[in-house]
């Protein structure tokens, strides 16, 4: 059983891997530090707050454990070794993560001397009503799958009139399945919707070079958050210290709160953001929104099961605030009827779906709804819009819509990821946005039209402007990085479903 | 001012390894009379009590085994409780040389197949808990220590072989020399190719045959101080030095990784309080956790130089004469199979360990018996460590001059 405060504490620490440093001595600690023991005395006062977050460490030794302690004996086999930060001025213990090991296969030495990235993932196993213990002592290569970004504040160049997206990140793990002609992303066994969303916002950060703590909101947007009660959205905004840190308590001067509404959770919160930072006279100069899934399904062979060739994981993040814009809201339309074409009830594990009712009368027709409605509204033709980003459920569905609309294939394709990720449910038509604009030029149009069982859907207008390409540099786990990798590991079915279950 | 040296009048155990139809109750009890009868005094003797154990309250939910003491010796003395058997005599010296007793009873006692599925997951508690967040397991540690090891000294080729062979060594001789050992847990010979088979079997450096096991146990003693013991018919044995020293618990936060620092310390302390001179030493116990640590307890403790201990355990065990020859001089090691072979019931490992050594000093040791130029050796030391060398002890010991 795990105890709560003690959670508290070690997630506050861990999570972000706190320390602090000698002002006067520069030693580091990890863990907060109230003096130096070199410095002593003279030091009371002269500690400064660091982290290591956003740092690179050295693998410094390592070894393979293969007898894990209990509760990590789900996460099989892995390393486990010192890793040393600012040229060993600092050590911790760490775990390597996203390895699926296979012991004969194993070179003991070969990690040593590499450089590493800390990751926010779960700890270990624990019981299914317990606290989920999490962790930024996993680390993974950084001249692998996840690339070193340090994050890096810019001051903003220029304040629009329009509201917009300011910067962005994708998270997909580094694991997929593929079958027949759909590749999905699966999330490692210590992954999650909390850690994808965590991973998401990292990244919008980073793109962003916003200063964290400008941020006044967070919308977290997901159907698979691991509690019924208790949010991603405040786990987000410790980890990533958004908005002011009241030094004294450990509190951030930040909203956050989740939402749920199937697969448009986030995107419905995208005018909300917007709006949020256009309000006057109040200091949220901006809000972040996240869109994450571990999408659930039932194995094959149970009701629901169909899902089971579909479902992919990760998570979106999109920063919107009024300075340095790389695409204006334009305007938008939703929409919203009582139509229960998928669901998951309380407690059970795996959501079910009305078969063929899922199509026409659920997401075409919302879908087409909005879309059409807002194109209207604006007074635009199908010609006018650059890309057309649908809600991606499947690979027929946003094909057959697109077409249904008129929008032609460089219309649509660009858009088109479920056959790489598969659906990442409220990641879903974000994902799609995000490979779109990692794209796009200055003044392109982009409509955006999500769909959520329920049902609803979102339609937006964007037009880049162009500052979208001065930003693009920032930000190198781009959608495409995500898709064409070389350490991309790909997985069979047995082990899909057993580290999708997760810890 | 030359502080008193308090006698060892006798030692008792019990057999280690699995007591699975014995409380902890039972084996302390065991250990204790017999310290009691071969120190030739009665529980009414006794001035206090110094136990230890580190996970009874896990392993049996003993939380104050003080009481349960009180209730076996029907005494009512005071008592305190430690972690390890040495804190446990290092406390028992420091109230016998204070002058406040003339008898204390030491004892320890672990039950650690009580709970076998769980106790490796306790032993962590033994380490940082940050550690055991990122998944550190009690042998992640050795193999660290190993790898930073090799790396700095820059071990490698036809050397590094010798280095894995050496380790694979003391393990063989741990195994030898606990065959002569009728209390030891494992009395079988082992081969090197089996040890590096275990290793190789699962892709470590160290491997099954290079830890010490999970066991049950316990042991005791009988302190004294010196001003009494001439009414005793034993032969006593004194407590020369007595230290410890402590360490980070966070390992990859110490400043030294490729041995323990806390072992040197102490040692340094305790060849200092003894007023001795580290070659006389002729018999000593490690705390071999693992092969490593009894490879790295010759550097650490000063017997070999720094990064060199391989070589020396190597030339020694490539015709094993029962010893190791360093710089000319002898060094018997672990006598009793180590904690490798005798067992490693952690409360009372080092109860074992001061039992041999006694024993040896005593010439009673029958067949393991060690002789230095016919007799009996007269100087011995024992290094205990508590947690991944967190804390370390050290015993001198030498038999009692008339």
């Amino acid at each position: 059983m795990s105890s709560e405060p003690i959670e508290r504490r070690v997630s506050y620490i861990g999570d972000r891997l706190r320390g602090s440093q000698c002002g006067i001595c520069g030693k580091e600690y990890f863990r907060g530090k109230n003096y130096c023991g070199t410095c002593g005395r003279k030091s009371f006062g002269k500690m400064k707050n660091i982290d290591f977050f956003y740092e690179q460490g050295s693998l410094e030794v390592s070894t393979l454990v293969s007898q894990p302690t209990n509760r990590f004996v789900k996460m099989g086999y892995y390393f486990y070794g010192i890793v040393s930060f600012h040229e060993g001025n600092s050590r911790v213990p760490g775990r390597l993560t996203d390895i699926l090991i296979d012991n004969e296969k194993s070179d003991i030495s070969c990690f040593d001397g590499k450089n590493v990235v800390p990751r926010f993932r779960r700890r270990y196993a624990v019981g299914e009503s317990d606290i989920i213990p999490t962790i930024s002592l996993a680390f993974t290569l950084a001249d692998g799958y996840y690339p070193y970004q340090k994050y890096e504040v810019y001051k903003p160049k220029k304040e629009y009139e329009t509201p917009g997206i300011v910067g962005y990140g994708v998270y997909t793990s580094k694991f997929r399945i593929k079958e027949g002609n759909m590749e999905r992303s699966v999330p490692f066994i210590d992954e999650d919707a909390v850690t994808a969303s965590v991973e998401a916002g990292k990244l919008a950060l980073i793109h962003s070079g916003v200063d964290r703590t400008l941020v006044g909101k967070v919308y977290v947007g997901s159907e698979s958050n691991p509690y019924s009660v208790n949010p991603i959205a405040s786990k987000v905004a410790q980890v990533l210290k958004l908005g002011k840190e009241e030094k004294t308590d450990g509190i951030q001067s930040v909203d956050a709160i989740d939402t749920e509404f199937a697969c448009k959770a986030a995107t419905s919160m995208f005018k909300d953001a917007a709006s949020l930072v256009f309000y006057p006279k109040i200091n949220t100069s901006f809000a972040m929104t996240i869109g994450a899934d571990n999408s659930q399904a039932a194995p094959r062979n149970e009701l629901g099961g169909e899902l089971d060739r579909f479902v992919g994981f990760g998570g979106s993040s999109f920063i919107f605030g009024l300075h340095d814009v790389i695409a204006e809201i334009e305007g938008w339309y939703s929409c919203t009827s009582d139509t229960p074409d998928f669901w998951r009830r309380d407690m059970q594990a795996y959501p079910r779906h009305g078969g063929r009712f899922t199509g026409e009368p659920a997401y075409f027709k919302h879908v087409i709804k909005s879309c059409k409605a807002l194109m209207e509204q604006l007074d635009i033709k199908v010609v006018d819009v650059d890309y057309f980003v649908p809600h991606q459920p499947n690979l027929s569905f946003p094909i057959k819509v697109a077409k249904q609309l008129g929008f032609k294939e460089d219309q649509y394709l660009p858009s088109l990821k479920v056959g790489k990720f598969g659906n990442a449910y409220s990641g879903s038509s974000p994902i799609g946005l995000a490979a779109v604009l990692d794209n796009a030029n200055p003044d392109e149009r982009i409509l955006l039209v999500s769909y959520g069982s329920g049902a609803g859907s979102d339609a937006y207008s964007f037009l880049t402007t162009s500052q979208i390409l001065e930003k693009k540099s920032r930000q190198k786990f781009t959608v495409q990085h995500q898709i064409e990798n070389e350490n991309l590991t790909y997985v069979d079915y047995h082990t899909y479903r057993r580290l999708k279950h997760g810890l | 001012m030359k502080s008193i040296n308090p006698v060892i009048l006798g030692v008792g155990r019990t057999k280690f390894g699995e007591h699975y139809e014995r409380d902890p109750e039972s084996l302390i009890e065991e250990a204790g009379l017999q310290a009691l009868d071969s120190a030739g005094i009665t529980r009414k003797d006794l001035n206090a009590c110094y136990l230890s154990d580190y996970f009874l309250q896990v392993t049996n939910k003993i939380g104050l085994e003080e009481g349960f003491f009180s209730e076996l010796l029907e005494l009512h003395v005071p008592m305190e409780k430690t972690r390890s058997f040495s804190s446990a005599l290092l406390n028992a010296c420091h109230a016998v040389q204070s002058g406040k007793y003339e008898f204390v009873l030491v004892g320890g006692m672990e039950k650690m197949t009580d709970r076998w599925d769980k106790i490796r997951d306790d032993l962590m508690l033994l380490e940082d808990p940050w550690s055991y967040y990122a998944g550190c397991t009690p042998e992640a540690n050795h193999e660290l220590l190993l790898k930073g090891y090799i790396k700095k000294y820059k071990i490698n080729g036809e050397q590094l072989e010798q280095l894995y062979t050496a380790l694979a060594q003391i393990s063989v001789k741990n195994h030898k020399n606990a065959i002569e050992n009728p209390l030891a847990q494992y009395k079988s010979a082992i081969t090197v190719d089996a040890v590096l088979k275990a290793r190789s079997s699962v892709c470590k450096s160290l491997g099954l045959f290079d830890f010490a096991p999970i066991s049950d146990g316990a042991s005791a003693l009988v302190l004294a101080s010196p001003s009494v013991v001439k009414n005793c018919s034993c032969t006593p044995v004194s407590v020369l030095g007595s230290s410890s020293a402590t360490d980070y618990i966070t390992f990859p936060a110490r400043k030294e990784r490729t041995g323990f620092m806390a072992s040197s310390l102490a040692m340094k302390t305790a060849l200092k309080q003894a007023e001795v001179d580290l070659t006389d030493i002729q018999i000593a116990e490690f705390y071999d956790q693992s092969t490593l640590l009894e490879m790295l307890s010759l550097e650490d403790l000063g017997f070999c130089v720094r990064g060199t201990a391989w070589l020396d355990v190597y030339n020694s065990c490539e015709n094993y004469r029962g010893f190791y020859e360093i710089n000319g001089k002898r060094l018997y090691v672990n006598l009793n199979g180590g904690l490798k072979a005798d067992g490693n019931p952690l409360g009372a490992t080092g109860g074992a360990q001061i039992f041999e050594v006694v024993k040896q000093l005593r010439g009673e040791a029958e067949n393991r018996q060690v002789k230095v130029e016919g007799e009996a050796p007269n100087l011995g030391c024992v290094s205990e460590l508590e947690g991944f060398g967190t804390k370390a002890y050290i015993h001198i010991l030498g038999r009692a001059k008339d």
